[in-house]
């Protein structure tokens, strides 16, 4: 199995002088294919900018990244395409567009990349039934329980066939049950879908479903 | 404004005459001070560049008429029975039209039967009566609605009557109006005119193109600087307005774009949205805006007209000003940053 994600020496600072912030602090890393990988660590370690940065969201400071066995060049990639393309992305706040049903936010997703709308709806009804919202297509995120948001939110990310997933605080705002369950659909998806996800989180009840788990501390990797 | 300028020239182009002559130095029968002779008629009842005996005497001022005892406005108009300037029988809607008088035989003991035609949008009945400078005038008949600029009603009245309402019983009259003869055009017959009138300098000659235009310029442009230049800075702070909330709706959606960028949406993407949405509220606003126009105009205290290409430059301007907005909104937002997306809650 080949590695989807690397990065080597990544360094993300933040400011300059007296103000400067080091994030990410040359990690070295390697996710691999169909891998479930768990970034655990307290407030504030880097968590969320080293996920940034393998998901080609941040520009690092120092250090490269590969997606997919491809170099980033950042100066000429385009990223947005990339991200489209390789990447999904769950947020800790679902993130959902309000005014948009069910249906339509994960059609977005498969709208940016460029796929025809009889196909993105279909893919997308296909998507959400796979989540078991077969029952909330046309629904707005103001009508969904947490759980059922987040579900949608995982559609979307899975839309356009990425490579990796990277999901941050995915539970954080979902009670235990429905946690659980999203877990349980997280397995579920890496099953069907061979996806290699990675997933940032407090929760060490999440730790038993991770094929490694990924301890930070002050911007750098302490052990996995 | 188009409104005002529609009534300006409703009366003049109704009367059908071409020629307006008023006092040398009045400007026009419309602007200044003009009081003509009764020694001019006459002499242009036979002018050879005007139609025999079209030369018509008329009495064209203001007045304020006292009608169910409150004080209004209208224009007075003494004209002869039969003569241009005033409407006909066909002309009128309701009753007759007033007696006339035996102008030349007049004598200063004289009394004309003080009769008015009113403008049917006046709303008085026949036999209603109204007072002008004191005089009590009785409702005889009513015509085709005529209004002068800011729905000014016209009174139509025998011309000595007239001028014993408003003129002491003078037997001036301050314009003249006629009917080029057959083979002279306004500006000739207007050019000959004054030309046998060089010695004296008693009169001016106008055309009914020139006596439009003074009215256009004394009665609507000149009074209306002041509005106009309110109208450019309406439409500037509507734009403005307009502007603002494009750039501020797109600013409100930050947290959004942040995250279509983070999953995917290319600057170009972002960027066609904004003006995807821009465009829709544009038109939307433009439709809105001219529906509300057209109401409004229905509904105001003056009659108002809308000019079609003055509506297709405010539909432009508003909509330049909604681009520019956008277009202003789009670069804030292709400027997002993706990681917004981490941080909030849309």
């Amino acid at each position: 199995m080949g590695s989807v994600v690397e990065g080597k020496g990544l360094t993300k600072h933040f400011g300059e002088g007296d103000a400067r912030v080091v994030a990410v602090d040359h990690v070295d890393i390697a996710i691999e294919e169909s891998e479930l990988v768990m970034f655990m660590g307290d407030s504030g370690c880097g968590k969320t900018t080293l996920i940034s940065l393998l998901g080609c969201i941040l520009t690092p400071s120092e250090g490269d990244v590969w997606i997919d066995g491809e170099q980033i060049d950042y100066a000429n990639h385009d990223l947005s395409q990339l991200r489209s393309e390789k990447i999904g992305f769950v947020f800790q706040l679902f993130n959902l567009i309000p005014y948009l049903t069910a249906i339509e936010n994960v059609m977005v997703a498969m709208d940016i990349a460029g796929l025809r709308h009889d196909e993105a709806e279909k893919r997308a009804a296909e998507l959400l039934t796979q989540v078991g919202l077969d029952q909330r297509l046309h629904h707005r995120p103001a009508q969904l329980s947490g759980g059922e948001k987040q579900r949608v939110s995982f559609a979307r990310a899975l839309a356009n066939h990425p490579k990796i997933i990277f999901a941050d605080e995915p539970t954080a705002n979902l009670d235990s049950r429905q946690g659980m369950n999203l877990m349980n659909l997280v397995r579920e998806l890496r099953h069907e879908h061979r996806t290699t996800i990675a997933i940032v989180t407090h929760h060490e009840g999440l730790k038993k479903d991770a094929d490694r788990v990924i301890q930070m501390k002050d911007g750098q990797i302490v052990s996995v | 404004m188009n409104g005002m300028r529609i009534q300006a020239q409703q009366y003049p182009k109704f009367t059908g005459a071409n020629i307006w002559i008023s006092a040398e130095g009045s400007g026009s029968a419309f602007i200044g001070f003009s009081l003509l002779v009764p020694e001019h008629l006459p002499y242009l009842d036979h002018a050879l560049p005007l139609k025999p005996k079209s030369a018509s005497p008329l009495v064209f001022a203001q007045a304020r008429p006292v009608i169910r005892g409150k004080l209004g406005k209208a224009i007075v108009v003494g004209y002869k029975s039969g003569k241009l300037g005033g409407p006909t029988q066909f002309e009128l809607t309701e009753g007759r039209l007033f007696t006339a008088s035996e102008y030349e035989e007049w004598a200063e003991a004289d009394i004309p039967l003080r009769e008015v035609v009113v403008d049917e949008k006046m709303d008085l009945e026949i036999g209603e009566r109204i007072l002008i400078g004191n005089k009590d005038l009785k409702v005889v008949g009513k015509a085709k609605s005529l209004m002068f600029v800011l729905d000014t009603p016209l009174l139509f009245m025998d011309l000595r009557t007239a001028q014993e309402v408003l003129l002491k019983n003078s037997l001036h009259v301050n314009m003249v109006i006629a009917q080029t003869a057959k083979g002279f055009t306004p500006e000739r017959a207007a050019k000959e005119l004054e030309a046998f009138d060089a010695e004296f300098k008693t009169i001016d000659v106008r055309t009914l193109e020139q006596t439009l235009g003074d009215i256009i310029d004394t009665y609507v442009d000149e009074p209306m600087k002041a509005v106009q230049f309110l109208r450019v800075m309406l439409w500037l702070a509507a734009g403005l307005i307009v502007g603002m909330i494009t750039y501020v709706t797109t600013l409100e959606k930050t947290q959004e774009i942040g995250v279509l960028k983070a999953i995917g949406a290319s600057n170009f993407y972002v960027a066609a949205l904004i003006s995807k949405q821009v465009i829709l509220m544009s038109v939307i606003g433009v439709i809105c805006g001219l529906i509300l126009s057209y109401i409004f105009a229905v509904a105001a205290p003056i009659f108002v007209s809308i000019h079609p290409i003055e509506s297709g430059i405010v539909v432009l301007i508003s909509f330049v000003v909604c681009c520019a907005g956008g277009y202003l909104a789009g670069r804030k937002a292709i400027a997002v940053d993706p990681m917004v997306a981490f941080r909030g809650e849309m």
